[in-house]
């Protein structure tokens, strides 16, 4: 009797808690749905007569340009996370199966890179960036963001690049395979779950990254999205229903992205606090 | 074979030049502007340490480490026990699947965005809280308004967050402890709360360590969310020291007091996680 009451109570305080946390994200979906006018006149709990969210989103993406700065991320979560795993991969297959002299300093140096927080960069990064003329550009924009998943990316290749037994790389080697050939014939090909990793961590980071985008960029040409997504809420309030359209639109890329890899999530994560 | 010797330094070099030229350089650039007066404009003054002593007599300083720290010891009490009690308390429910979906939905959206929808949670007027709150009586609350309210307030949204990422990794250390033990111990007479305190919880300790020290590396370097919910305000009561570093440097052009600023930060992150990250090194190394 009493562990029934016991188990009752649990299910009551889950569910509860299970509420207060869907209640934001039925939220932004109901209120996405209504027109500016029908949520000005209705409680935000009432459903909508008419169903607004695709003109909703047609007009997030076309008044706030989300559309370019959509774009922009997207080649930078693209092209950030294919030059930090190729970069990292090859680093790691080099540091762990060529050995070259120094490779633990070597490591330790790009590892450092995952210690300080971004604040330690912002300055130096913005005066070499305006200096060099990469400021408020694409190119400059892709290649912080690739730097900046280097060290975590390679920590996850070095670590599985030992897992990959020695007779193999042997074998190659007997048969005449040079670095490059084992490099990309034998590791490469192998290395499907810490490029998964890689890519479902970085790629999302570089999507919801704010800092380097407002520090380094200025106009619409560079801006990456999630600045322009929290200029949509500026203090002025804006119009609701049209922001939070502009919220599902501008996380649709990193939940999908989410669910192709989800399970990858787990190793990441236990990776990832490793590399912190 | 020194062709060998050759190419494995050209297969580190990508890797290795934009860490060191986009990330290394910059960081001793940056320790070497905190000891001079910039607007980043005109010409650097050397000003030695004085940026640094200026800091203490600093009141929105020191307001701002004090959020700081309200923000560590609350991000393990509510992401970290939250997320520990949670996860306790799902294993084995029905339904278990869904309801830990739901906790981890959050984690798939950005700061960005999680401030959005809290800032419309929070919205006085309209926001989803004071609508829920005015049915049964209560009066419409300035949550992001009022001191201290304003940094709970953004801490409720974090936790909503970040709760998720440290239940699923307590969830995986659950499973890792072999049932028997526990149930030994039941058997034995000792209650669930017992069996908790002296049998699954030691055993947790690993997976407690890494959600700890993440959640307190996270916590520091909070800045996202503060930024789109409140810009530190209002007349920055509720900053912490990423959010401080950001407005002295980008907002007022304070570079070298900026560069102080984000110095100190690193120092205090890098104290909390030199311990962690000093045993994951060894571990790692000797595998190798």
């Amino acid at each position: 009797m009493e562990v029934k009451i016991r188990k009752t109570f649990t299910y009551i305080i889950i569910i509860i808690l299970v509420l207060v946390w869907l209640l934001p994200m039925f939220a932004i979906v109901i209120t996405a749905f209504k027109s500016p006018e029908e949520f000005a006149s209705q409680k935000f709990y009432e459903l909508p007569k008419k169903i607004s969210f695709i003109s909703n989103i047609k007009i997030a993406v076309e008044h706030w340009k989300l559309y370019e700065h959509f774009v922009n991320s997207l080649i930078y979560a693209v092209s950030g996370g294919v030059i930090a795993i190729i970069a990292s991969s090859m680093a790691g297959f080099s540091l762990i199966r060529l050995k070259p002299r120094f490779n633990l300093p070597i490591f330790l140096i790009i590892f450092s890179g995952t210690l300080f927080p971004f604040q330690m960069y912002l300055i130096p990064l913005y005066r070499l960036f305006n200096n060099i003329g990469l400021y408020d550009t694409k190119l400059g924009m892709i290649l912080i963001y690739s730097a900046l998943c280097v060290p975590f990316s390679l920590f996850v290749y070095r670590g599985f690049y030992t897992t990959i037994p020695k007779e193999i790389e042997d074998a190659a080697r007997i048969d005449g395979c040079g670095p490059l050939k084992l490099y990309t014939r034998i590791f490469l090909p192998q290395s499907v779950a810490p490029t998964a990793v890689v890519a479902l961590f970085q790629m999302t980071w570089i999507w919801n990254d704010l800092l380097f985008g407002m520090v380094l960029t200025r106009t619409g040409a560079a801006r990456p999205v999630m600045v322009s997504l929290a200029a949509m809420s500026g203090v002025s309030g804006g119009i609701i229903p049209y922001i939070m359209a502009g919220v599902i639109f501008t996380s649709i890329p990193t939940i999908l992205l989410f669910i192709l890899l989800r399970r990858y999530f787990i190793s990441g994560m236990v990776l990832s606090v490793a590399g912190e | 074979m020194k062709n060998n010797k050759f190419i494995s330094y050209l297969f580190i070099l990508p890797a290795f030049l934009l860490v060191v030229l986009l990330l290394i350089a910059p960081m001793f650039q940056n320790i070497y502007y905190s000891f001079f007066k910039w607007d980043g404009i005109s010409e650097p003054i050397f000003s030695g340490l004085r940026n640094y002593t200026a800091l203490f007599s600093d009141s929105n300083f020191i307001t701002s480490f004090r959020n700081t720290i309200v923000w560590v010891i609350f991000t393990i009490i509510f992401t970290v026990m939250g997320g520990l009690i949670i996860a306790v308390f799902l294993r084995g429910l029905k339904f278990e699947n869904i309801f830990k979906s739901v906790f981890y939905i959050p984690i798939t959206i950005s700061f960005v965005a999680t401030g959005i929808i809290w800032n419309y949670m929070y919205s006085r007027e309209i926001g989803v809280a004071n609508t829920l709150l005015s049915l049964i009586g209560v009066d419409k609350i300035s949550w992001l308004v009022n001191v201290p309210l304003n940094t709970f307030a953004l801490l409720i949204a974090w936790t909503w967050q970040q709760l998720g990422t440290n239940m699923v990794l307590f969830l995986m250390g659950l499973t890792a402890i072999p049932i028997e033990q526990t149930e030994a111990a039941m058997i034995e007479g000792s209650t669930k709360w017992q069996t908790f305190i002296h049998i699954t919880f030691p055993m947790l300790r690993p997976v407690t360590t890494v959600v700890i020290t993440m959640a307190m590396a996270n916590s520091f370097k909070v800045f996202d969310l503060i930024y789109v919910m409140t810009r530190g305000g209002p007349y920055r009561s509720s900053e912490t020291l990423a959010v401080t570093m950001f407005r002295e440097t980008f907002t007022m052009f304070n570079m070298g007091y900026g560069a102080a600023i984000s110095i100190v930060l690193s120092i205090v992150v890098i104290g909390v996680s030199a311990f962690y990250i000093k045993s994951t090194l060894k571990k790692d190394l000797l595998y190798y």
